[in-house]
């Protein structure tokens, strides 16, 4: 398993470093996101605003 | 918020972009078909070139996914972004501009690769002259829809509604996706080289290729999902918070899905492997949103035998979860082995196409013409009666390649005892016949019922406006 996930890191090219760090701020944004939009604290504020597009025409 | 007086929104543009939207409907479910036909009865390529299979079938996905497609995201963002915010348009000279330009921009598209100038490169076909123009008039729809967004009273809407994200998602998306992947070198009026060469022009293309299926046509239409379900059904969406997770899980995550449509090629096995891998996850965000929509219902399911316009809405999210759970099977690579290259794909894209895009614009465009010009529909048994045609319709066409994709995969694979191939290609194609018969037959009660359409909408405002002017005459 060890073998299968080795790195070469001294291989890596700019390309590669540039998708990594995309990659892994993709990841911590939408665990960022996921928290905001599910904390129990937020649950009336967001849920109020499903109501708003009832009555607008 | 005061409820009462209501600002007098831009909508004459959104009318013009509605009927736009249902004219080219009928015009691309019918190039379809046609061209489906020719496949089961290939002299109906008359020798005329303009109208050969090669040439008609991309007129046809231009037609329908830009102009149909395009016209509708267009007519919904404007007509949303006014309602959901409390706002007038930014601009209307410049949503007026928009319109009638996207219009001649895509008939000349038409024109074009009917002509035989193409890219050759698929959903961006279109020669760079027209590739500019296209991009320039998509940069002023999305300048318009964010002013708009910006113009609004934040005290009376402090929070932007969540379709508008997804509208704005797409918009965004689509700008940068669409210009990378449009990078050329021209060396005439009407031919251009890409940019990119080999393997990479194949990854850019289907970067581009498998994004305008994700934001296109699935996160614009999430946004018509999530403003027009809870409208028709005069309750509000399931959970809103829901709605926000599949927004973010949807903009993070379908950037990523690209290399599924290279299994097997030059690219390097671990980028098909990693597009597999995030297409698999998707499923999460796309039922989440699919089951979002379909729960507005809850309690309320009778509405669906009275009302024939949600029935489009809600079958179209049954479309939207079946496509999304099919697309990343056969991304997998074992499933992909199979299916790739055969009718399959094109069953899928069409369970996509027809069940999901298809579906959820005509809920959402008979929606509008009825708020619009203020009246009733002029016939909802014909509405009912489109529906049953879309709907058997779409099956037909999708059972029609589920079983000539597999039939075909298997007959590729299949071996004899000797190590040689079992059928010759030509064999193949012969066993298509029947399959492409009853294809043609579903596209062809697909294109009915679009008709049905335009004549309902159009006998709709005609009496809408014959009422209007009965209504000034006597008060003269």
């Amino acid at each position: 398993m060890l073998e299968y996930f080795k790195t070469d890191w001294s291989a890596m090219t700019t390309s590669d470093w540039v998708g990594l760090i995309i990659t892994v701020a993709v990841f911590f944004g939408m665990l960022i996101t996921f928290w905001r939009a599910l904390r129990p604290s937020k649950r009336k504020e967001l849920e109020e605003e499903k109501y708003k597009i009832l009555d607008d025409d | 918020m005061d409820t009462t007086v209501k600002p007098q929104y831009n909508d004459g543009v959104v009318k013009y972009l509605a009927v736009g939207a249902i004219t080219f409907l009928v015009l691309g479910t019918l190039m379809g078909t046609f061209a489906a036909a020719q496949l089961a009865w290939p002299a109906l390529n008359f020798d005329i070139a303009e109208i050969t299979f090669a040439r008609l079938r991309v007129m046809h996905t231009n037609t329908v996914i830009f102009a149909f497609g395009g016209m509708t995201l267009m007519a919904t963002a404007f007509y949303t972004v006014q309602r959901t915010n409390g706002v007038k348009l930014w601009s209307n000279g410049m949503a007026w501009v928009t319109a009638i330009l996207f219009t001649i921009g895509l008939l000349l598209v038409v024109v074009t690769i009917s002509l035989g100038m193409t890219t050759g490169k698929e959903y961006h076909e279109q020669e760079w002259p027209l590739a500019i123009a296209i991009a320039l008039v998509w940069t002023l729809y999305t300048l318009n829809f964010v002013m708009t967004i910006a113009s609004r009273n934040k005290e009376t809407h402090p929070n932007v509604y969540v379709s508008n994200w997804f509208f704005l998602g797409m918009m965004i998306a689509i700008t940068y996706l669409y210009v990378v992947n449009g990078l050329a070198i021209p060396v005439s009026l009407f031919r251009s080289y890409s940019l990119f060469g080999g393997v990479q022009d194949a990854m850019i293309q289907w970067w581009w290729g498998h994004n305008a299926v994700g934001f296109f046509l699935t996160a614009g239409f999430l946004g018509i999902m999530y403003y027009f379900v809870p409208k028709q059904a005069q309750r509000p969406i399931y959970s809103y918070r829901l709605s926000v997770i599949h927004f973010w899980a949807l903009m993070f995550g379908y950037v990523w899905l690209g290399a599924h449509h290279l299994q097997y090629t030059a690219l390097p096995d671990w980028t098909g492997s990693l597009g597999a891998v995030i297409s698999l996850a998707m499923i999460i965000p796309s039922w989440g949103g699919a089951l979002n929509g379909m729960l507005t219902l809850s309690g309320a399911w009778d509405r669906l035998r009275t009302d024939y316009i949600l029935r489009f809405l809600i079958i179209s999210l049954a479309f939207y979860a079946m496509a999304t759970f099919e697309g990343p099977v056969m991304a997998a690579k074992t499933v992909n082995a199979l299916s790739h290259y055969t009718d399959w794909t094109v069953g899928h894209v069409h369970s996509g196409a027809l069940g999901w895009v298809a579906m959820v614009s005509i809920g959402a465009l008979y929606h509008m013409v009825m708020k619009l010009w203020n009246t009733e529909m002029y016939s909802m048994k014909l509405i009912n009666f489109h529906f049953w045609l879309a709907t058997i319709g779409t099956v037909f066409y999708i059972v029609a390649m589920w079983v000539s994709g597999i039939m075909q995969g298997l007959m590729w694979r299949a071996y004899d005892e000797y190590g040689t191939l079992a059928y010759t290609f030509a064999e193949s194609v012969a066993a298509m016949h029947p399959y492409y018969v009853m294809r043609t037959v579903g596209g062809l009660l697909f294109f009915s019922g679009a008709v049905v359409m335009l004549y309902n909408v159009i006998m709709t405002i005609r009496t809408a406006n014959a009422r209007q002017e009965a209504g000034v005459a006597a008060n003269a």
